[in-house]
């Protein structure tokens, strides 16, 4: 009797001994775990819609983090873009962004993708977090907006004309402001005033002053609307002639004293090329002279 | 001995005494040490040298200027006394030749020294552009050590013919190579019509070639916008400078040559006495040029210039400015207009003081200018606003210097110093003599 | 008999459970190091890619096998690298009422063209022309000449001038001569006298990188010059080269004068019409060189020239890593 009290006496020390282990063994793998999650930096997802008329439509997606009190661009991160209709989640893309943390997502077949009932496209961009960051969401609500353009000549001045619409409405939007810019090689050049009202027919008419150049006289007038809260920002594009055509003016083509050499100016080519022959020609015939020396035994 | 044979025993060359094999092991240490330097400079880059982006050029290049200068010797003294009939100059043109053969070819050495890419030498042949004048000194240096030679050579053809028949019994092997040289030199009238008629030739091309050598190398300088340098007086500067670095080291290395080959009797104090005219020609020349150089930009003195002569006359490089000019270029003058000047020891002085002279005088030409930009020099080390040549580039400079003279007591050693053959015939002494005494 | 019973019964239970504690702790250990070596390979995914040897044939290789080999810089380059972009002409304008000489300018441009020398390829310079004159800060780069003296002279076609106005080096011809250094007015180029070394001290990561005079430092060569390339690597990407973007104050436009629009990346304007209003000039006119680079003069200034002098390092232009 006494020997089994023992053995179980025995049995549940070491149960005990080896619960109590057991037990520590897993608080310190949490700790572990949550010590990481405390070192771990918090990423600020942006994304900015950008719908571009006759192309494509993206996201600017930006992922940055306040580190040591600076903000640092957050780079090479997973970043997967859903859309959200009716409690699903359709995942459209993963995307990694680039040294500066940014990445533009191209979405593919806009026209395939549904609005909810409030006619609003809804997208989230999620982070699955990392070793060394948090994870993170953002997500996206915006109407889809249009804009059509027109160039309309009268008395030789140039104007164009854009309607801002809402797409699933057909309505007319009025009172948004619209900026009007010609595309240039960094960032466009803004035509007109700075901010141009769409009247009672969501329609602005903004002249297009005269001298703006452009390769063979082309220009890309661009009619914005720009990083608007509703429809994010949307970009109506139209060609046309109406700018002064450039004129190469460098002398890449001419005979300078800068061209490489196949380009040397014909003084200079002829006159070394003059001298070199004459005087390597008298010094071959010096030469030559000597050949006759030797030759001329007696 | 009748005197064909004793003008041919005092000119033809004499063994290696030795002082002389001293002499030369003495350059070849020098040289080794260069070598050792160079190789260093090839491993580690132009950072062994104190150049850097301001002093841009150091003395590589103002080494390179004055071997260029000094080269001018063979055109003024061969060709020029030449076509002004001076026949005094007969003893002195062999070495006058081989000094110019001598320094050309150390200069299309000095140059490439200068290259931080020397691996990458064929792309100025390649790649060459018309427009740039370093491609025009590329063209302008091998013609000219081509021109050298020639002009050293066809006289010394004859010559090359009575050595061999001289070292017939004694040095078979050195006769067998003279012959070879001699090109089996007659003295038929065929040949002589031809070596008088390309002798003409070479004398007068050598003239422009010379000339343009040095224009070169002033423009090289010129061609930029560099306060020192934009001058339009550069060409005739350098001509004249090199005129000048010519005939000063015509004078020293004559005097030497005189005393260890006991030539006395054939270079007498009335070639020193012209000699010392033409030197101070020469200096006259070149002091008129200095002054148009220096003193009247002062004239005007607008600021980037008033700066560059500030710097000359009293400021950092004024020692050396005045050292330069006065003691080597106008106290000569002075000393040489009298007769005692032009005796032989204080010519080979003059000499001397007049070649060290050109020297440091292309380093004032080069260094300066490159440390008064027209930017302030910001943004550097300290060091940066100063130049002075590393261990590695005086290493280098005096192994380039050393072999210079190598080439020329190599020369000397081999060759008659003074044309036997013109000489004889100046002096009326044929070989037939020997007969008509026997 | 019963004690039989509950000793093995007691044996039982004492080596289930440790039995069970193995497990628990090989357990927690196992899943500590799988889960380092997820995070290692967690973007391999096991997909198969199919790909055509050189023969036709197609086969399935494992993702994780495919080394993607990073696109080469001039893979696409739609024009000739001596030629340039073409209908352009880049130009850049330099507002001296807004440099406070915070040097931002030339720490970017030392980034982004890993310099490891001691001579920056932006300066600063203290200016001033006379007494009575006020001084100011004046930011300087190549000008990128019409009329480049340093073109001209270059004995092997290393430097060159494009259409599109830029002045580029090949550091694969230069062969060290400096004559394009003792030409230029505006002392703006630098030499690798010995070993720049940038891939050691900068981490400089040359893998996939093709060099070009088009991004100019990567690499620097020894016995060779180096010198701004107004970064035609950042135009191609539609950006704006370094010294643009890092000025804190808007002081450098740039832009393609035949498109009579530059920009600081946030003003955007018309080219000739800012020159005209801020009566813009070329430094050293005279020379005749015909620089890219126009400055506006300190008129109305923001800030005082004293301000900047904190920053102003006399001896000092490219900061050293530790």
């Amino acid at each position: 009797m006494s020997n089994s009290i023992k053995n179980i006496k025995q049995l549940e020390l070491r149960i005990f001994f080896l619960m109590i282990l057991s037990i520590t063994l897993c608080t310190l793998s949490i700790q572990d775990v949550t010590a990481q999650e405390v070192k771990k930096n918090r990423v600020r997802l942006k994304a900015d819609y950008v719908k571009v008329m006759g192309d494509d439509s993206y996201f600017d997606i930006k992922a940055s983090a306040k580190i040591e009190k600076k903000n640092v661009p957050v780079s090479n991160i997973d970043i997967i873009i859903y859309h959200e209709l009716n409690d699903d989640q359709i995942k459209l893309g993963t995307v990694t962004t680039d040294n500066n943390g940014e990445h533009r997502f191209i979405i593919n077949n806009f026209n395939t993708i549904k609005t909810d009932t409030t006619n609003t496209y809804n997208f989230l961009i999620s982070f699955k977090g990392n070793d060394a960051f948090k994870k993170a969401k953002k997500s996206m609500q915006f109407k889809d907006a249009n804009i059509t353009t027109e160039i309309i000549t009268k008395d030789s001045i140039n104007y164009i004309s854009a309607t801002l619409r809402e797409t699933s409405t057909d309505s007319l939007l009025v009172d948004q402001s619209l900026n009007v810019q010609v595309q240039r090689l960094f960032q466009s050049l803004r035509i007109g005033e700075e901010f141009n009202n769409t009247d009672e027919n969501g329609t602005i008419f903004v002249p297009i002053e005269a001298g703006i150049p452009g390769v063979d006289g082309n220009l890309i007038i661009e009619v914005v609307l720009n990083d608007s809260d509703e429809y994010g920002t949307v970009k109506g594009l139209v060609k046309a002639p109406i700018g002064v055509p450039i004129v190469d003016e460098s002398t890449f083509d001419q005979r300078t004293m800068w061209s490489p050499r196949n380009k040397t100016p014909i003084f200079i080519l002829i006159f070394t090329n003059l001298l070199i022959v004459g005087i390597w020609g008298i010094i071959v015939y010096l030469i030559s002279n000597l050949f006759k020396i030797v030759k001329l035994k007696s | 001995m009748n005197a064909y044979n004793s003008l041919v025993k005092d000119l033809a060359p004499k063994k290696f005494n030795k002082p002389s094999i001293i002499w030369v092991l003495f350059l070849l240490i020098i040289i080794g040490a260069g070598l050792i330097a160079y190789i260093d400079q090839l491993i580690k880059g132009q950072e062994v040298t104190n150049m850097r982006d301001y002093a841009l050029w150091g003395i590589y290049i103002s080494n390179f200027v004055f071997f260029v200068a000094t080269s001018f010797v063979g055109s003024v003294t061969v060709a020029i006394l030449r076509l002004t009939n001076n026949e005094w100059r007969t003893p002195l043109v062999r070495i006058a030749e081989i000094i110019s053969v001598a320094c050309i070819i150390m200069a299309g050495i000095t140059i490439m020294i200068d290259m931080a890419r020397p691996d990458r030498l064929l792309n100025l042949f390649i790649h060459a552009r018309l427009q740039s004048p370093i491609t025009w000194d590329v063209i302008i240096i091998p013609t000219y050590i081509v021109i050298s030679l020639l002009l050293l050579y066809f006289p010394l053809l004859p010559d090359l013919a009575i050595l061999k028949k001289y070292y017939a019994k004694t040095s078979p092997k050195l006769s067998k190579w003279y012959g070879k040289l001699s090109l089996n030199w007659k003295g038929s009238k065929a040949q002589k019509a031809i070596q008088t008629k390309s002798i003409k030739v070479i004398a007068i091309m050598i003239i422009p070639v010379g000339l343009l050598l040095q224009t070169i190398d002033a423009w090289l300088f010129s061609t930029t916008y560099r306060i020192g340098w934009d001058s339009t007086n550069f060409a005739p500067y350098f001509i004249s400078g090199a005129f000048v670095a010519g005939v000063g080291a015509l004078v020293t290395v004559i005097y030497i040559v005189r005393k260890v080959n006991k030539l006395e009797k054939y270079i007498t104090d009335f070639h020193f006495d012209k000699l010392g005219k033409f030197l101070a020609l020469a200096c006259l020349t070149y002091l008129f040029f200095n002054i148009n150089e220096y003193l009247i930009p002062a004239f005007t003195a607008k600021k980037g210039e008033a700066v560059h002569l500030k710097t000359l006359f009293t400021g950092l490089y004024a020692t050396l400015f005045w050292i330069v000019t006065i003691g080597g270029l106008v106290l000569p003058i002075i000393m040489l207009l009298f007769k005692r000047g032009r005796k032989p020891l204080p010519m080979f002085i003059i000499g001397v003081v007049v070649v060290i002279g050109s020297w440091w005088k292309r380093y004032i030409i080069v260094t300066p200018t490159l440390l008064h930009p027209f930017l302030p020099i910001d943004g550097v080390p300290e060091s940066w606003h100063h130049y002075f040549p590393s261990l590695h580039e005086w290493l280098i400079t005096f192994a380039t210097l050393a072999m210079a003279f190598l080439i020329i007591t190599l020369l000397v050693r081999y060759l008659p110093v003074i044309p036997i053959q013109r000489t004889a015939d100046e002096q009326k002494i044929s070989v037939s003599e020997k007969k008509s005494e026997s | 008999m019963k004690n039989n019973k509950t000793n093995s019964r007691r044996k039982f239970l004492d080596k289930g459970l440790k039995l069970g504690l193995v497990t628990a702790i090989g357990g927690i250990g196992l899943s500590k190091i799988t889960s380092k070596l997820n995070a290692t390979t967690e973007n391999s995914s096991e997909d198969k890619i199919e790909l055509m040897t050189t023969d036709g044939t197609l086969v399935q290789v494992d993702s994780t096998e495919v080394i993607v080999e990073k696109k080469s810089q001039d893979h696409d380059k739609k024009y000739n690298v001596r030629e340039g972009m073409p209908n352009r002409k880049f130009v850049m304008v330099v507002d001296l009422a807004k440099c406070k000489n915070a040097l931002k300018c030339q720490i970017a441009c030392n980034k982004g063209h890993y310099i490891t020398g001691d001579n920056a390829w932006m300066k600063v310079y203290e200016m001033q022309e006379s007494k009575e004159t006020a001084p100011y800060w004046m930011p300087m780069t190549c000008q990128h000449c019409d009329q480049p003296a340093c073109v001209t002279v270059c004995p092997v076609d290393a430097t060159f001038k494009r259409r599109d106005g830029l002045v580029l080096i090949d550091n694969e011809r230069c062969i060290g001569c400096r004559f394009c250094m003792a030409a230029c007015p505006y002392s703006t180029r630098v030499f690798n006298w010995g070993e720049p070394g940038q891939e050691i001290t900068l981490n400089m990561n040359m893998e996939g990188h093709i060099p070009s005079p088009e991004h100019a430092g990567m690499p620097s060569i020894k016995g060779t010059v180096d010198k701004c390339d107004f970064c035609p690597h950042m135009i191609d990407k539609n950006k704006l080269p370094h010294c643009v973007t890092a000025c804190p104050n808007g002081v450098f436009y740039f832009g393609d004068k035949y498109e009579d629009t530059v920009t600081n990346g946030e003003e955007t304007l018309r080219f000739k019409k800012l020159l005209k209003d801020k009566a813009g000039y070329r430094f050293m006119e005279g020379l005749g060189t015909e620089p890219s680079v126009y400055y506006l003069p300190p008129v109305d200034r923001l800030v005082d020239f004293e301000d900047g002098l904190d920053k102003y390092n006399k001896y000092q232009s490219v900061e050293k890593p530790e």
